[in-house]
Order: C-alpha cells, then structure tokens, then sequence
C-alpha cells in the first residue's frame, strides 16, 4: 500500500469515476428523497480511496472529489474540498493498522466516515456564517447517510480500486512504473 | 525513509487544506466572490447539459418503474394544472392585499406590481441538491434575463430569490432556507411588520419581530413588505400564520408561517425581473 505508486493513467481514472460518481450523485440520490434528506456518495470517494491506497491519496481524492462537488453545490466553495481532504486522511490514518482484507472494515469506515464529514461539514458551514447548515434534521440525516454508505460503499470501492490499480495490487489493470508515478 | 514519506504525506495534506481555506475565504469576500462564481458559472455551463442528458436518458426508466405508461405525460400535465392553481391562489391572496392597501396605493403611482412586472417562465431542473440548503435550480440563467437578487414567485405566492445565475441556469435560495430573511406586512391595512425567518429545509419558516399584544390570527396572509431594504417588490404572497404563542416573559409573539407557494410542487416557476429600489 503506498501513494507514491498513482500514475497519470490512474489519476485519468480516478476524475473519471469522480466524474461518473457526481453523475449518480445529482441526477439519481437527489430524488432518492426520505423525510427531506437524500444519500451522499461523495464522502465514499475519499474513504474508497484511503483504504485502498493510504492516507495520502485518500486526501488528495477527497480534496479533487470535494472540488467537483463544490462547482455544482449552492454550499460555499472549497468546504466540501476541505471536508473531502481531512476526511480521506484521516480514514487513510487511523485504518493503516488494520488488515484491508477485514470483511467490516469498508461498511464501518463507510458509515463512521460519512456521518463524521457531515457532521464536520454542518458544523464548519455554521462556523462560516451559514447558520442554516446546523438547522437541519440530523436524525434523518445520519440515518439517511448510514445506510445509503453501507449499501453503496461496495460499487463504489470497486471503482476506486479499479482507478487506483497498480502493479502492486492485487486488482491491477495497469502496470505503474517509478517513472511514471504522480504522486 | 518511512519519516521522510510520512512527513511529506502531512505536508500534501497542510497543502491541500490551506489550498481548501483560501477558496472558502475566496467565496465568502465579497470582493473576490466574483472569481469563484465566475469558475462555477463556467463549470455549470459545462455540466448542465451533461447531466440533463443523463437525466433524460434515466428519467424514462424511473417512471417506468413508477408503473405507469402514462406517468411522464401525468406528471407533467398535473404540473401544469398544479401552477395554475397556484397562479390563481396568488391572484386571489394579491386582491386583499390591494384591499388592504388601496388608498395607500393611490398616492404611490411607481409602487411596482407583480402583474406590471416582467416575468421568466422557468422549469426546475433539481431540488435541494444538498441535504443543507433549501434551494431548486432553475433552467434560465443571464441568457435569459435572470439575475442575482431577482424574486421568484410560483404555486401560490413567493418561492425564493436567485442567488446565483449561470449562463443557462441559476439557483434560488427559497424561503424555508436558514439564511431567508423576508420583510412582511400583516393585518388590518397591512399596518403590522414582520420578518419571516427560514428555519431549514422541511421546516416552516417563523416571523419574527412581532411585539406581543398584536392582533393575529390563524390563517392571516402575509405579504412582501418592500420596505426592508426593498429586497421584494411588495404585495407578493408569502405565507399564512400557522400557529402563535407568546411565551411568558418573551419580547416578541412566536409565530410559525406556512408558506403560500406550494414548495414540494415547483415544477415551474416565474422569475420576476425585478431590481430592488428601481
């Protein structure tokens, strides 16, 4: 596991699932709508990525995937950025010392993570001078995010597995060379 | 060799975050604000039209699955008639208010009325697209003649005001938003002022500012004031009084506002071509 083995073909697939993952995310989970809230996938983008590749890319997807989100959401820009990036590092961080093979690791990392980055989210949002972000249902909320992380943190760490693959690993489509490697 | 990675990891990171800062600080300036809404609006032109394709190409199988052959061409009729009614409602609500109002609105020739005001018919192309704003994007932007601070008005009085335009499209924060703020008259010749509050998506906004002792009732219509730095034009509908109480010792009557427009039906909507103080 290392960060230092990401090449440009795997950065190119990493926007893409990015890309792909914004998609979902605003034309299908924002009608997937219970009591007012809807699923969030975009924290899954920064927890996939730390746990298949370590602290470092899981900040820097989580930084690239919040950047996106940010263009497209009426939230203030660069928080989703700033949320995404502590987030990843920090699921990156504190799961290094645990086997990835572990069957609970991705739905619990899902869940904790995403429920943590909103409520990180809400209360930095609050602290900027959007009071309105703590004014929501957070039960229905979490219970929303919950869920929505356990059921769909699998499809998701697939593709991210699949971008982040390199020779290393024991998913990898795309042979990565010192040479060649981005970060 | 493991130091050097993982101090050099942290510094990618410090990066990333002080990188994260200085975009937030970007937006929140009023001055430089125009920078990352220009990036935005340039994203959005880009964007829009990927994801209503998308959106076109999975909106067929949702209704199919909705168990309905005729469901997209219901929804869209019921949408209609749902505006309609809406139009209607509003029409109604704006008569008592120039009731109220009209010997005042002899002497103030210039007050501008909605019916005199240009409009943009607008359809929404997404709701609440984050879990912490109450917002719909709309699928008119500066192209269309839809600017920042314009009302936007739609099944049965005030929905909200555009707070961002893009080229083709534009979001608008509406009134149940924790940052809405709506000045209001109520009551007898709409001599009472209020200020309607959003309280966050699914909540009822409150009014607020209303000295206990004020005559109120269930149901009382609320309109745009246009006196609180003129952010509405007046006499646009904006909710009825749902509840009221005053609690022991309190400076002011709690009251919680229905909203006039029917919000979870804002299928389409009229973007009112209005400046403030124009």
């Amino acid at each position: 596991m290392g960060a230092q083995h990401v090449t440009a073909r795997s950065a190119v697939r990493v926007i893409f699932v990015i890309f792909l993952v914004l998609m979902v995310q605003q034309t299908m989970m924002v009608a997937l709508r219970v009591g007012g809230v809807h699923p969030d996938l975009l924290w899954l983008l920064p927890i996939t990525a730390a746990l298949a590749d370590g602290p470092e890319t899981g900040g820097i997807v989580g930084f690239w995937a919040g950047l996106a989100f940010d263009l497209v959401l009426p939230t203030p820009f660069g928080m989703s950025a700033l949320v995404g990036c502590l987030l990843g590092y920090a699921v990156g961080a504190l799961t290094a010392a645990v086997d990835p093979r572990t069957t609970w690791l991705k739905p619990v990392a899902a869940l904790t993570g995403s429920v943590a980055a909103d409520m990180l989210f809400a209360v930095l949002g609050a602290i900027l001078g959007q009071p309105q972000m703590v004014q929501i249902d957070f039960v229905a909320l979490f219970f929303m995010i919950s869920i929505s992380s356990v059921v769909f943190v699998l499809p998701v760490s697939r593709l991210m597995r699949w971008a982040l693959a390199g020779e290393n690993h024991r998913h990898s489509l795309v042979p990565a060379h010192a040479d060649q490697r981005l970060w | 060799m493991a130091r050097s990675r993982r101090s050099r990891r942290t510094l990618t990171v410090i990066v990333l975050v002080v990188v994260s800062l200085s975009l937030i600080s970007l937006d929140l300036n009023g001055r430089t604000h125009s920078l990352t809404s220009g990036i935005k609006s340039v994203a959005n032109d880009i964007y829009s039209p990927l994801r209503q394709g998308v959106d076109d190409l999975i909106r067929p199988i949702g209704s199919f699955f909705a168990g309905a052959f005729n469901y997209g061409s219901l929804q869209s009729e019921n949408e209609q008639l749902q505006r309609q009614i809406g139009q209607l409602k509003a029409t109604q609500a704006e008569k008592g208010f120039e009731q109220n109002q009209l010997h005042q609105l002899t002497q103030l020739g210039n007050l501008p009325f909605l019916n005199s005001l240009p409009t943009v018919t607008a359809q929404t192309v997404d709701q609440n697209s984050s879990n912490f704003t109450a917002t719909i994007t709309l699928n008119k932007g500066r192209a269309d003649g839809v600017a920042v601070g314009y009302p936007v008005v739609g099944a049965g009085g005030l929905v909200g005001q555009v707070i961002q335009s893009f080229h083709h499209t534009c979001v608008v924060r509406l009134i149940t938003d924790g940052q809405s703020k709506v000045g209001v008259v109520f009551g007898p010749a709409n001599k009472y002022t209020a200020i309607v509050d959003g309280q966050g998506p699914g909540n009822d906004p409150t009014a607020d500012l209303v000295a206990p002792g004020t005559p109120l009732r269930k149901g009382q219509h609320m309109w745009t004031s246009g006196l609180q730095a003129a952010t509405f034009p007046p006499g646009i509908p904006v909710g009825t009084v749902a509840s009221f109480h005053t609690p022991s010792g309190a400076s002011q009557i709690s009251i919680t506002v229905e909203p006039s427009a029917n919000l979870s039906q804002l299928a389409y909507v009229d973007v009112v071509q209005w400046v403030p103080n124009t």
